[in-house]
């Protein structure tokens, strides 16, 4: 890594440490009692969405019937998408004629895009149409986002609030899009385009080069989608090559800018719930976990691309200067350098949006780890909108256990009691994904026909296969894209991963907060374990790190490093 | 229960109708309009035109090359692409996915295992021609092979010398042939993006050390001073953006076009 790629990565730092209070600063005042800036402009819009809802915002729910609303609008939403997706090809608006899905990519791409995975096993120019892409995939887009946010604010009242109930899903969704997504996707979208990124609604254009033959030169609204796909941290893109395409992420600006979308929410969000509570400090210590997990797996990943493959024969210069751009170039742009696309795609995997803007699949096993334990820390660094906030209060949960344990303390967080029914649901938590990742990994490289539908040989092409279920069942969605998933093995295993990956967490989250709701709130003490210093943010990044690490280290051992060491 | 769940499913069918109007109908289509107001240029996907035809986009890469698909000496070549079925498809953008240690895209280096074709495995490459030590053959159709444990009765395609053919495909082999394509010595140093596909197929732009290596080329068969040649080439050299976010690249379409003999 040279000065220029450490000042791509400062400056992702000073961005978002200028930005993330800001967010949350806001989001607090949208999402807590009193007034919030947009009030006059908005509250009128919402109240007409409720009215035809017939929902009284204030009838707050318990989390029982907020986990049930979250589930029957999954189902609605998963349905909805499949049924535009196997009818896209009789449907309008389809300039480039895509045809209708099939039973198994329909599936796939409806669970894919609901649960803001965005896993994609098409090809966005000729498999999908305008139509579909705008009015059904955006749709999800949003939602998903708006869904995460809305259960992260449920598990905030829960765990800090002294009602029994965890706030009005319908409400909550509503201002999640309109305070939050919607308007910010317009200012993303314009910034996008006056940068090149493509927005028009024409079919593709046919061009006749200067040395003959022709073009197709792609069209449609790609912009629109690129921006909540980097803002509601879902990762799927209108064309297939996604954030290394000119037409998505143009410049080296973009690059970062996009970046941006995605992480500054996420910390945002973690801000807002220490507003909320009361205890702002407690929210910076989950950022400032946060913050040295993204920096540590991204400048792993940038100064492994940077420095290159050593595969590569002499007499090919990887020396990385001004004039020649260097690193392991195979799957980037130069626009981006190596350091920069790792900056970019490493430092996305640390959230549920997975945005790529170079091949994965090519990245050095050491680059290509860094992506791989970024997703299997749970994707707190800063994870998803929303996801990244309950997934690290999980973690905490667990830490502030393990913590009383050592120091014969009752475990509280927030003044509550932490008994056998929170810890249960916490472990089961922490042991659902793992689980459902080695499960399908595990039938996926005993049987035949799954096992022989990797790219690559030996090694690398085991990681593919791990990586798959690694991503989707976290609702990443990015890709060791060699693997062949277009199969119905994988197109059924994946969709299910990712549903069970999405709703399954989200419902011990929320069972969790409310077996907390409404608990005696014991004063604090001397003898309270102190949960917003510096001593507990080094303990929960080692409970974060020995979680992880245990769980997945021969999966690890068997792949990117195993392909490390005897190459 | 039942009432609840029916209340629910009602109630969510209706969100999704409304964010399909909102979200899905009303937001992209203010985007569009907005978007082509104030940036129509690049909203459109920043098309070059000459004499009203359209050249394609100056943010995507194209082929310089003949009919045949050799490329035109008279022009800067752009880098490899790995998209399918032909180079620069702007209809199937993508990568070639292939692995850091994979042989066909690195060649039969030191630290690639080696198998002959009964399977066992080959102390040095037995590919090996006198130009190419890395050498991964290829197939009587002129395929890659899975050079990793090869099915049983591979047949490998050979040359008129009963030498074996090489995927031109993997690095190693593109060096060559860049080195034989701009008369540089065989053991020049070639800049690495000159030899790897990028992420989309399309890339736009190659690195001034690979623009610089093609200028003597392009000078001679254009019978031009090498000078103005390299001139061009930092003209439409696009800089680190802001001076600091991303990488320098020399657009190769714009730099072509400078050269001026478009028909």
């Amino acid at each position: 890594m040279n000065a220029w790629d450490w000042a791509q990565l400062a400056f992702i730092g000073v961005a978002t440490a200028v930005l993330a209070p800001l967010g949350g600063k806001y989001l607090a005042a949208v999402f807590g009692p009193g007034k919030a800036p947009g009030d006059r402009l908005m509250e009128p819009i919402e109240r007409a969405g409720y009215r035809l809802l017939r929902v009284d915002p204030d009838n707050e729910q318990r989390w029982t019937s907020y986990a049930l609303s979250v589930l029957a609008f999954g189902l609605v939403s998963v349905v909805g998408l499949y049924v535009i997706l196997r009818l896209q090809g009789v449907l309008p608006f389809n300039p480039t004629r895509a045809p209708g899905m099939s039973p198994a990519l329909a599936f796939n791409t409806a669970a894919s895009f609901i649960t803001g995975t965005d896993w994609q096993a098409y090809a966005g120019e000729t498999q999908a149409s305008y139509l579909a892409q705008m009015a059904g995939l955006v749709v999800a887009q949003f939602t998903a986002a708006a869904v995460g946010l809305a259960v992260a604010l449920a598990v905030i009242r829960g765990v800090a609030g002294d009602r029994h109930t965890v706030g009005n899903f319908w409400a909550d969704l509503t201002k999640s899009l309109t305070r939050v997504f919607l308007p910010l996707s317009v200012i993303g979208a314009l910034v996008l385009v006056s940068q090149g990124a493509v927005q028009n609604l024409h079919g593709f254009l046919t061009a006749h080069p200067v040395a003959g033959g022709t073009q197709q030169i792609p069209a449609g609204p790609i912009a629109s989608m690129e921006v909540i796909k980097l803002l509601g941290t879902n990762g799927g893109s209108f064309l297939n090559a996604g954030g290394a395409h000119p037409f998505e992420n143009p410049s080296g600006f973009t690059n970062m800018f996009d970046l941006l979308l995605v992480i500054v929410l996420p910390f945002s969000i973690a801000l807002m719930f220490g507003r909320l509570i009361g205890r702002p400090n407690q929210g910076r210590v989950l950022v400032v976990v946060m913050a040295i997990i993204f920096v540590a797996h991204t400048a792993v990943g940038m100064q492994a691309e940077s420095h290159g493959n050593h595969l590569i024969a002499a007499g090919v210069s990887q020396q990385t200067s001004t004039a020649n751009v260097g690193g392991n170039m195979e799957g980037k742009e130069v626009r981006f350098g190596p350091a920069g696309s790792a900056l970019m795609t490493v430092g996305t995997m640390g959230t549920t949006a997975g945005a790529t803007d170079s091949a994965l699949d090519s990245y050095t096993p050491v680059g290509g780890a860094s992506a791989l334990v970024a997703i299997i820390l749970g994707e707190i660094s800063p994870g998803g909108d929303g996801g990244g906030l309950y997934g690290i209060l999980m973690m905490v949960i667990l830490a502030v256990f393990v913590a009383g344990l050592m120091v014969g303390r009752t475990p509280e967080f927030l003044g509550k009691k932490i008994g056998p029914t929170q810890m249960k649901l916490a472990v089961l938590y922490a042991l659902t994904i793992p689980f459902v990742i080695l499960t399908f990994s595990g039938f996926s490289l005993v049987l035949a026909g799954p096992s022989s539908d990797a790219l690559n040989p030996g090694l690398h092409g085991f990681t593919e296969i791990v990586y798959a279920f690694a991503s989707v069942t976290n609702n990443n969605g990015s890709a060791f894209g060699g693997l062949n998933a277009t199969g119905i093995w994988y197109q059924t295993t994946l969709g299910v991963a990712m549903l069970l990956g999405r709703f399954l967490p989200i419902v011990l989250a929320l069972a969790l907060a409310g077996s907390l709701a409404g608990a005696r709130v014991h004063a604090r003490t001397r003898a309270t374990l102190e949960t917003a210093g510096p001593t507990f943010a080094a303990f929960l990044l080692g409970v974060i790190v020995t979680v992880g690490g245990l769980i997945y280290f021969p999966m690890l051992m068997l792949g990117p490093i195993g392909e490390r060491l005897i190459s | 229960m039942h009432a609840l769940l029916y209340r629910q499913l009602v109630r969510s069918l209706v969100m999704f109708a409304i964010v399909t109007v909102l979200a899905g109908i009303a937001y992209p289509l203010m985007v569009t309009g907005a978007a082509n107001v104030a940036f129509s240029h690049q909203a459109q996907g920043s098309l070059l035109y000459h004499n009203g035809r359209l050249l394609g986009s100056s943010l995507l890469g194209q082929n310089f090359t003949d009919a045949k698909g050799k490329p035109l000496p008279q022009y800067f070549q752009p880098r490899p692409s790995a998209t399918s079925p032909t180079p620069y498809d702007g209809d199937a953008s993508g990568a070639s996915n292939l692995g850091p240690t994979n042989p066909l895209l690195v060649g039969f280096v030191a630290g690639v295992t080696t198998y002959r074709q009964d399977g066992s495995v080959a102390p040095r490459n037995p590919y090996a021609t006198r130009t190419d030590p890395y050498c991964v053959p290829t197939d009587p159709q002129g395929s890659p092979i899975s050079v990793v444990n090869p099915p049983p009765g591979q047949r490998y395609a050979r040359n008129a010398h009963g030498g074996y053919v090489c995927d031109p495909n993997t690095i190693p082999e593109r060096a060559i042939a860049y080195r034989q394509f701009n008369g540089l010595s065989p053991h020049a140093m070639v800049p690495v993006d000159a030899v790897t596909a990028s992420g989309s197929g399309l890339d736009p732009e190659i690195s001034v050390a690979n623009a610089l290596d093609q200028a003597p080329r392009v000078a001679r068969v254009r019978r031009r001073n090498l000078a103005s040649i390299v001139a061009l080439v930092h003209r439409y050299t696009e800089g680190r953006q802001f001076g600091f976010l991303g990488e320098e690249g020399v657009n190769v379409l714009e730099l072509n076009m400078s050269l001026g003999g478009e028909q």
